[in-house]
């Protein structure tokens, strides 16, 4: 998929706009899930929109039972926390495309039993 | 954009990563603490349990009333499993001896809930050999739903297939039989 993404960047694409923002190719995979959630974005969304579209895409969410349950992006080994940083940011604004894993975290609350 | 939940209407089951489970949990659990495991493998109609993988160690919370396992001990399993196109099938856990093999509220909520997600629960602190015995449920319609011997007959088929078995902490995964 790189090998064919610095290929077109090498030739030019004749409706092209110059002025328009490249666009990242992202993945999130999710251990459960038997497809990974595939979305294009502009360099400019936020981690915050990719967390969420994941989320819808592997039907999680949010939540507090007796625990607080949270989903979380990770990137390379590691946690993202920051989730106003940018695609752009996070990635460089050369790089086309990311892997993410999501993944979820059950922060303890009271033990009753 | 495809399911990532397909509908699995049956689960094959090799006898190998069965025993590979219980070698495993009633070495880490030596009877006093729960231990367990994730299988894993490909989903669809028939879910084929490819893999096995103990989380122990670093990232594992095992105490006498519960096995609980980091996001991080998830993250190495994730970064390792999806390039081979394994997703994670069902996850097993021991009781101690005299706790009923049964998922206990806490287990419901600390576990993986997503559609036909697997949860078993060996008893008698992983000694307990005859799967029929262990505590079988499935994740349907916001909750786990025990699956009984009749259904489980049904539904999952043992098999002769050979397994991958792995141990994973929060910083590495490797094979068993190389630590």
């Amino acid at each position: 998929m790189n090998l064919q993404l610095n290929q077109q960047e090498k030739q030019p694409i004749p409706n092209a706009q110059p002025a328009d923002a490249p666009d990242d190719q992202i993945t999130v995979e999710y251990l459960p899930a038997s497809q990974p959630f595939h979305h294009t974005y502009e360099g400019n969304v936020t981690l915050s929109t990719v967390r969420s579209d994941a989320m819808t895409f592997f039907q999680v969410s949010d939540h507090k039972d007796r625990d607080t349950h949270q989903f979380f992006l990770e990137f390379g080994g590691r946690r993202l926390t920051n989730m106003a940083e940018t695609l752009d940011q996070l990635l460089g604004a050369h790089r086309r495309g990311a892997k993410f894993n999501l993944v979820e975290q059950i922060t303890p609350g009271a033990a009753t039993e | 954009m495809k399911d990532p939940y397909p509908q699995i209407d049956r689960w094959v089951l090799p006898t190998a990563a069965l025993l590979a489970t219980l070698r495993s949990v009633q070495k880490e659990g030596q009877g006093i603490r729960e231990a367990g495991a994730l299988w894993l493998g490909s989903r669809g109609n028939t879910a084929r349990v490819r893999a096995v993988v103990f989380p122990s160690g670093k990232g594992v919370e095992a105490t006498a009333g519960k096995w609980k396992v980091s996001p991080e001990v998830f993250g190495v399993v994730t970064r390792w499993a999806k390039p081979q196109g394994l997703c994670l099938l069902a996850v097993v856990h021991t009781h101690l001896h005299g706790v009923p093999p049964r998922l206990s509220r806490a287990d419901r909520e600390y576990s993986v809930q997503v559609p036909g997600m697997l949860a078993a629960v060996i008893g008698e602190g992983g000694h307990e050999r005859n799967h029929g015995n262990w505590g079988w449920y499935v994740y349907e319609k916001n909750d786990y739903r025990q699956i009984l011997n009749q259904e489980l007959n049904q539904r999952v088929e043992m098999s002769s297939e050979n397994v991958d078995v792995q141990r994973a902490n929060s910083e590495a995964i490797w094979e068993v039989g190389k630590e």
